[in-house]
C-alpha cells in the first residue's frame, strides 16, 4: 500500500469512525449514570433528517445543523422521561423509539422530498487544521475534515475533563455505580439521569447531523443502519472508558473504511462481507470480553428509593 | 460512663427535633403508628427495638427519605417537614444507614465530595480536612483508599466522617454496630459521646442492651410501631425496657434466645449428649482455599470436620471469608484447593445439584439472592430443588406439589395466605422458615450449613429456627452454623471456630466464659 | 375495574373484570390508531379515503385476507419465540437476521438439496427443518456469548441481526452462492425460484385464497409453546432462571441450558417464520428478503404481555395492518410508513404504561 492510499484510509477511517465516535461518548456518559439508550440510533436517524430538511429549506447548513440538535432532543426527553420518571425498561422502550423515528423520518421524507428524491442538500464545510493539515502527502488526506469532528473533539476532550475533576463527573459516576448514595448525599439520581440522557441526545444529534449533511450531504431512509448500535457496541468494547470508547469507534471505522479501500487495492473480497465487517467485528469484540464486571453496577435499572 | 450529674448540664431542655404523633403507611401495612418524641442537643437517645419494629422507618422519614401520612415534626422550633434527604443534610440533619451508600469503586475523599462540592473538584483540601476530624474524633482514615479495599469497620468510618464533615446538628445512626468488632464497637460509642459533648445530638438506634447500657441517656422503645416505653435513667431499667421491647412474643422466647437477646445472662444450653452416637465425621473441610478473580485470597487453608449431630458454629466479623465458604460448600463458588468430603464421598467442586443430591442441605446468608425466587409462589420455592419429584413426562404436577406444600407449610409454621401466595408477599421470618424447610427435608440430609440463619428474624421466628436446627441436629445430622452474632453461637453451637481473613484462627468449646478468648480471636489474636 | 350486576334472579353472575394486562394494550393500540388517523389528515390526505383504502387492502378480498393471515403467521412465531425467551428475561430482538438465515437454510435446501422428488411432504419440510436448525443456531450464538462471557444479549442479537442480513445479501449476489445463473449483465441478484415441490401447499387449493399449511402449523406450535411455558418443567425453569438465576441455579437449575434452550428456541421459531415466508409466500430469495417482519414479531411479542394467544391477536392486527397499509399507499398516496409509526408508538406506549399496569395490578 503506497502512503497517499494508506493516508486515504486513514483519513476515511477517521471520518467513517466520527459518527460513532460523537454517539459513542454521549452514550458512555449516560451509560456511566446508569441509564441505557438503545434510541441512540432514533435519535441520530431524528437528527440526520431534521438537519438535512433544515439545510435544504434555508440553504444554510449551520442553521440545518441548528435544527438537528433541537429536533433531537424531545426524543431524549421523551427516553428520560421513560427511563427515570416511568421507570419503563429501557431496552424496550429504546426500540420503540427507534422504530417511532424510523416511521416517522420515512413518512417526513416521503412527503417532503418525494418528488424531489436524492436532491443534494447544503452541507457543512471541511477544514484542514494550521500545522496537521501542511503536512505533506498526509496532511490533506487525512486531516482535512468536516469541522464538526474537530468541535467533537474538543467536546470529547471537555467530557473527558468533566468527568474526571469536577463534581459533575462524581455524580455521574456515583448515580451509575450506587445510586442510593447519590440519593443520600443530597442529590437528585433523576436529575443526573435526566441530564445525561439528554446530553447523548445532543451527541447524537450531532452525530446523525454528521452523517447527513457533513458526510454526504443528502438523506436516505433508514440511513444510520445500525450506526446507533455500533456507538453502543463501542461504549461496552471500550469499557466505559473515554480512550477504549475512542478506540473501539476507530476500529469500527476503519473496518467500515476498509469497504471501500480494498476494492481501489485491487483486492477482491466480497462486497456484503465488508459491509457487515463491522458488525462482525463488534460482535467479537463485545462477546470476547470477558470483563462484565466493567459495566456501571445499576447501568439499565430504574432508580427508587 | 459519664456522671449523671454533669449529663443533666449537658443536655438542653429545649428539644430540637420533637415529633408528634407520627403515623406511617406502607399499602395496608402500619410501620409506625402514633409515634411521639424529643431529641436534645447534647444527648444520645438510643432507639430500641427488634427487627421489624419500625426503628428504620423513623429514621428515614427524619431524614426525609419518607414522608409521614399522620403528625408531624418540628425542628428547632419551626414546623418540619423534608421533601428529601437533600432538606434534611441542608437543615443539619445526617444519618449514618443501616447499609452502607458508599459507592465502592471511588476513593474515600470522592465519596465524601459527592453530594458536596460544587464545580471542580479540590481533593486536597478534602484530605486536610479528614485528617482534621480524623485527630479530633478518632477516626483514622486513608482519603485515597478505594472503598473496595477497606474493611467493613474502615467503611463505617468513612459513612461517619461523610455525616461529621458536614457538621450536623443531629447525628442519626440506624443499627451501625452490627457489623463491627468488639474494639470497633467501643471506638465508635467513643465517637458518639464525643459528638454529643460537642452539643449536638445524637440517635443510636440498636437492639443491643449493653450499647444502651454503657452511653443513653435517654431510651424510646418502639414495638410494632408504637412507642411502648421510655426511659431517662436506661441504665436502671433495662430489664424493664427489654420486657417492652419484647411483650407480645415472650412466650415464643426460649431461654436460648432470651439469653441471646441479653434478656439475661448468657447460659450455654446443652442440648444432650451427642456422643451418644458413635463419632463418625460426616463433613469434612481439608485444606479449603479460595482466591478470587482479583488475586486476593478470601479463604486460607481452612480446615474444619462436623460429626454427626454436632453443631460447630464459625464465627467472626462479617466479611473475613465466611461468604467464600458458604458458597464454596453451596456449589456455588470452585475452591482454588482443598478437597470438601461428607462422609467418604468427595465434593470438591461439585454442581448444587449434586450437593444437594449427596444430602447437603444449605441456607444461604443472602435469602434473597440464593435462598428463593421471590416472583414465585411459595410452593413452588418449597420444592425448588425438588421439582423432578413433581415431574411426569416433562409435566409438572402442580396439585401434588401445593398439597405437599401445604403440608409443609403446616410443619414448619409458615404462614402465608396459601401454597399459591407469592413467596415475596411472606414477612422475613416466614420466608426464611420455608427456605429452613426445603433444605432440612431433604430427604437423605446428612449435613446442614446455615449462614446468619436468622438475621433479620423477629424473636419468634428465631426461636422457631433454633427449634428445628436443634431438631435436625438431635436426628444426627452434622450443622455448621456460620454467625457474626457471637451470643448466637454461643447458645446454639457445641464448638466454635473462628473465622479472620480467611484463615482459622482457632477452636474452642462454645462457653459464654471463652468469650473474651473468641472475641480476640475475630479481631486476628491467635489463641 | 368493573363488577357487572345483573341483578337478576338468585343465580351469581361471574364478575366481569377488565384486566390491566388486557386492557392497557388494547388502550395503546386505539391510542396510536388516533395518530395514525391524524398524521394522515397532517399530510393532506382525505381521512375517509385513506381509511376506506385501508379496509379495502385488508379485508377487500379473500386474496388479501389469506396473505395477511400468512404474514400474520410468520409475525407470531417469532412472537412466540420472544415470550417464550422472555420468560427467561431475555429479550432476542434477532429476529431479523433469524429469518434471514432461515431463509438462506431454507432456499439452499429447496434448490439444492435434491429434496423435490421426496415423498410425504418432505420436499417441503427438509427446507423447513433446515431453516429451523439454522435459526437455532442463530439464536444459540447470542447465547453462548451470553453464557461464557456475560454479552448482553440484547446487543448480540442486534449485532447478529444485521450480520445475518448481509449474510443474505451476500448469498444473492454471489453466483457462487444462492444468486441465480448469470445469463446477462441484467440478471437480478436474487436466487431461482424453488421447484414447485417445495412450494408450502395451500389449504384450499385455490390460488385466489392462497392460505398455506403454515397457519395450521403455526397453531399447533402455539398451543406447544402456551403448554410448555405453563405447564411443564421446562416452563418453570425458564421462570426461575429469568427470575433469579443465582438460586435458579443453586436449586439444580442449570443457567448455561436454561439460556442456550430459551434463545435457540426463539431463533429456531424466527428461521421457521423465514421458511414460511420463503416457501409460502416469496419462493425467491432476494435483498431485502425479511421486510422487517423479525420488528413486527418483536413488537407482537412485547404487546402480548406474555400471553400466546396475545401474540396470536397481535400478529394477525399487524399481518392485516401492512396489507392495509401497502393499499393506502397504492390507493391513497399515505406511505406504508405510517404503519411502522404507529407501531413505535404502541411499543413507547406500552413501555410507559407498565408502572401504570404493575399498580394497577397490585391494588
Amino acid at each position: 500500500m503506497s502512503w497517499e492510499l494508506f493516508a486515504v484510509f486513514l483519513g476515511s477511517s477517521i471520518r467513517l469512525a466520527t459518527p460513532l465516535l460523537l454517539a459513542g461518548i454521549g452514550e458512555m456518559v449516560s451509560e456511566r449514570a446508569g441509564v441505557l439508550n438503545m434510541s441512540i440510533e432514533g435519535m441520530m436517524l431524528t437528527s440526520a433528517f431534521a438537519a438535512a430538511v433544515g439545510a435544504w429549506a434555508t440553504g444554510d447548513p449551520l442553521i440545518g445543523l441548528l435544527i438537528g440538535i433541537i429536533a433531537v432532543q424531545p426524543v431524549a426527553l421523551l427516553q428520560a422521561v421513560l427511563s427515570n420518571t416511568l421507570r419503563a425498561n429501557q431496552i424496550v422502550s429504546g426500540i420503540g423509539i427507534n422504530i417511532l423515528v424510523l416511521g416517522a423520518t420515512t413518512l417526513a421524507y416521503r412527503e417532503i422530498f418525494g418528488a424531489r428524491s436524492r436532491a443534494e442538500i447544503p452541507g457543512l464545510a471541511k477544514i484542514k487544521p494550521p500545522l496537521l493539515g501542511d503536512i505533506p502527502v498526509i496532511g490533506s488526506a487525512v486531516f482535512e475534515q468536516v469541522w464538526l469532528l474537530y468541535a467533537g473533539i474538543a467536546l470529547i476532550v471537555a467530557t473527558a475533563l468533566v468527568l474526571r475533576y469536577t463534581s459533575v463527573g462524581l455524580a455521574i459516576h456515583a448515580a451509575g455505580a450506587e445510586p442510593k448514595a447519590v440519593d443520600k448525599s443530597g442529590l437528585s439520581v433523576a436529575r443526573i439521569r435526566y441530564g445525561c440522557v439528554l446530553f447523548a441526545g445532543l451527541m447524537a444529534s450531532l452525530s446523525g447531523a454528521f452523517l447527513s449533511i457533513g458526510d454526504i450531504h443528502t438523506f436516505t431512509e433508514g440511513m444510520t443502519r445500525g450506526a446507533g448500535y455500533l456507538a453502543i457496541a463501542s461504549v461496552i468494547f471500550g469499557k466505559w472508558r473515554i480512550g477504549g470508547t475512542v478506540f473501539a469507534c476507530l476500529l469500527f471505522g476503519a473496518a467500515t473504511a476498509l469497504q471501500f479501500q480494498l476494492p481501489a487495492l485491487g483486492i477482491n473480497v466480497p462486497n456484503a462481507l465488508l459491509i457487515m465487517l463491522p458488525y462482525l467485528l463488534a460482535l467479537l469484540a463485545v462477546g470476547g470480553l470477558v470483563g462484565r464486571q466493567m459495566a456501571p453496577a445499576a447501568l439499565g435499572e430504574p432508580y427508587r428509593r | 460512663m459519664t456522671d449523671p450529674t454533669s449529663d443533666s448540664a449537658r443536655i438542653a431542655a429545649e428539644p430540637l427535633l420533637s415529633l408528634n404523633a407520627i403515623t406511617k403507611r406502607f399499602g395496608s401495612f402500619t410501620a409506625l403508628s402514633d409515634v411521639s418524641l424529643d431529641l436534645r442537643p447534647g444527648e444520645i437517645h438510643c432507639i430500641l427495638g427488634e427487627n421489624g419494629a419500625g426503628k428504620s422507618t423513623l429514621c428515614n422519614l427524619i431524614f426525609g427519605v419518607h414522608r409521614p401520612d399522620g403528625g408531624s415534626m418540628r425542628y428547632r422550633g419551626a414546623p418540619f417537614q423534608p421533601s428529601g434527604p437533600a432538606d434534611s443534610l441542608a437543615q443539619g440533619i445526617a444519618m449514618v444507614h443501616q447499609h452502607f451508600s458508599l459507592v465502592g469503586d471511588m476513593s474515600v475523599v470522592d465519596n465524601v465530595l459527592l453530594g458536596r462540592a460544587r464545580g471542580v473538584l479540590d481533593r486536597k483540601a478534602c484530605a486536610a480536612q479528614l485528617d482534621r476530624l480524623a485527630g479530633e474524633y478518632g477516626l483514622p482514615l486513608d482519603p485515597l483508599a478505594r472503598i473496595e479495599d477497606l474493611s467493613v469497620g474502615e467503611r463505617q468510618r468513612v459513612e461517619i466522617v461523610k455525616c461529621l464533615i458536614r457538621d450536623p446538628s443531629l447525628f442519626v445512626l440506624d443499627e451501625p454496630t452490627a457489623v463491627l468488632l468488639p474494639d470497633e464497637i467501643a471506638a465508635l460509642l467513643d465517637v458518639c459521646r464525643r459528638v454529643a459533648a460537642s452539643g449536638r445530638a445524637v440517635v443510636l438506634v440498636t437492639h443491643k442492651l449493653a450499647e444502651i447500657k454503657q452511653v443513653a441517656d435517654r431510651v424510646t422503645v418502639l414495638r410494632a410501631g408504637r412507642v411502648v416505653a421510655t426511659s431517662d435513667n436506661p441504665a436502671a431499667e433495662i430489664d424493664a425496657l427489654v420486657r417492652a421491647m419484647i411483650q407480645g412474643s415472650v412466650e415464643a422466647l426460649d431461654e436460648s434466645t432470651a439469653s441471646m437477646l441479653g434478656f439475661e445472662p448468657v447460659r450455654h444450653v446443652d442440648h444432650g449428649p451427642a456422643a451418644v452416637q458413635p463419632k463418625a465425621e460426616v463433613l469434612q473441610i481439608d485444606g479449603l482455599t479460595v482466591t478470587d478473580h482479583q488475586g486476593v485470597t478470601r479463604l486460607d487453608n481452612f480446615t474444619l470436620t462436623v460429626d454427626r449431630g454436632e453443631i460447630v458454629g464459625v464465627a467472626g466479623v462479617e466479611g473475613n471469608g465466611q461468604s467464600e465458604l458458604t458458597a464454596v460448600l453451596a456449589g456455588m463458588m470452585a475452591p482454588t484447593q482443598g478437597r470438601i468430603y461428607l462422609g467418604d464421598q468427595d465434593l470438591t467442586g461439585r454442581s448444587p445439584r449434586e450437593i444437594t443430591a449427596a444430602g447437603v442441605g444449605i441456607v444461604p446468608e443472602d435469602r434473597h439472592a440464593v435462598g428463593c425466587v421471590t416472583g414465585m409462589s411459595l410452593a413452588e420455592n418449597i420444592y425448588l430443588n425438588r421439582l423432578d419429584e413433581f415431574t411426569r413426562f416433562g409435566f409438572l404436577r402442580r396439585a401434588a406439589l401445593e398439597r405437599d406444600a401445604a403440608a409443609m407449610m403446616q410443619r414448619f409454621d409458615v404462614r402465608a395466605r396459601g401454597p399459591g401466595a407469592p413467596f415475596s408477599s411472606l414477612s422475613g421470618g416466614n420466608q426464611q422458615k420455608a427456605v429452613l424447610a426445603r433444605e432440612i427435608t431433604l430427604p437423605n440430609l446428612a449435613c446442614l450449613v446455615a449462614a446468619q440463619p436468622t438475621r433479620g428474624l423477629d424473636v419468634g421466628a428465631v426461636a422457631a429456627v433454633y427449634g428445628h436446627i436443634r431438631a435436625a441436629c438431635s436426628r444426627g445430622v452434622a450443622i455448621l452454623l456460620v454467625s457474626s452474632e457471637l451470643d448466637e453461637l454461643l447458645t446454639v453451637a457445641d464448638r466454635i471456630v473462628v473465622l479472620y481473613r480467611g484463615q482459622l484462627m482457632g477452636a474452642c468449646a462454645a462457653d459464654p466464659s471463652r468469650r473474651e478468648v473468641i472475641g480476640a480471636m475475630m479481631a486476628g489474636q491467635p489463641l | 375495574m368493573t363488577a357487572v350486576n345483573h341483578g337478576r334472579g338468585t343465580g351469581t353472575w361471574p364478575k366481569l373484570t377488565l384486566r390491566p394486562a388486557l386492557l392497557v394494550p388494547v388502550a395503546a393500540v386505539g391510542f396510536a390508531a388516533l395518530v395514525g388517523l391524524a398524521l394522515i389528515a397532517a399530510i393532506g390526505v382525505p381521512v375517509s379515503g385513506a381509511i376506506a383504502a385501508f379496509v379495502d387492502g385488508t379485508f377487500g378480498s379473500l386474496y388479501v385476507i389469506a396473505a395477511s393471515i400468512n404474514r400474520s403467521t410468520a409475525f407470531a412465531l417469532v412472537g412466540f419465540g420472544f415470550v417464550l425467551a422472555n420468560r427467561a428475561s431475555l429479550t432476542n430482538v434477532g429476529g431479523e437476521g433469524q429469518i434471514a438465515v432461515g431463509g438462506i437454510a431454507a432456499t439452499a435446501v429447496a434448490l439444492y438439496g435434491h429434496v423435490a422428488a421426496l415423498p410425504l411432504g418432505l420436499s417441503f419440510i427438509l427446507p423447513m427443518l433446515a431453516a429451523v436448525a439454522a435459526g437455532a443456531l442463530w439464536g444459540a450464538l447470542a447465547a453462548v456469548l451470553k453464557v461464557k462471557s456475560g454479552t448482553n444479549e440484547v446487543i448480540s442479537t442486534l449485532l447478529l441481526s444485521f450480520i445475518g442480513v448481509w449474510l443474505l445479501y451476500w448469498c444473492v449476489q454471489s453466483p457462487a452462492l444462492l444468486r441465480k445463473p448469470m445469463t446477462s449483465s441484467a440478471t437480478l441478484p436474487e436466487s431461482l425460484e424453488i421447484p414447485d415441490e417445495t412450494k408450502l401447499p395451500l389449504l384450499t387449493g385455490d390460488y385466489s385464497f392462497p392460505l398455506h399449511v403454515g397457519l395450521p402449523l403455526t397453531l399447533v406450535i402455539a398451543v406447544v409453546v402456551a403448554v410448555l411455558l405453563s405447564k411443564t418443567v421446562l416452563g418453570f425453569r425458564l421462570r426461575a432462571v429469568g427470575l433469579n438465576p443465582v438460586a435458579a441455579h443453586r436449586a439444580g437449575i442449570s443457567y448455561a441450558r436454561t439460556v442456550v434452550f430459551a434463545l435457540a428456541t426463539a431463533g429456531a421459531l424466527g428461521g421457521l417464520a423465514g421458511a414460511l415466508m420463503l416457501l409460502g409466500e416469496q419462493y425467491t430469495l432476494k435483498d431485502g428478503f425479511s421486510s422487517g417482519y423479525g420488528f413486527d414479531g418483536l413488537v407482537a411479542g412485547l404487546l402480548s404481555r406474555g400471553s400466546i394467544p396475545g401474540v396470536i391477536a397481535a400478529s394477525l392486527l399487524f399481518g392485516f395492518m401492512r396489507s392495509g397499509g401497502i393499499n393506502m399507499e397504492m390507493a391513497a398516496a399515505v406511505p406504508t410508513a405510517l404503519v411502522v409509526v404507529i407501531q413505535g408508538l404502541i411499543v413507547i406506549t406500552l413501555a410507559g404504561a407498565a408502572l401504570v399496569i404493575e399498580r394497577w395490578e397490585r391494588s
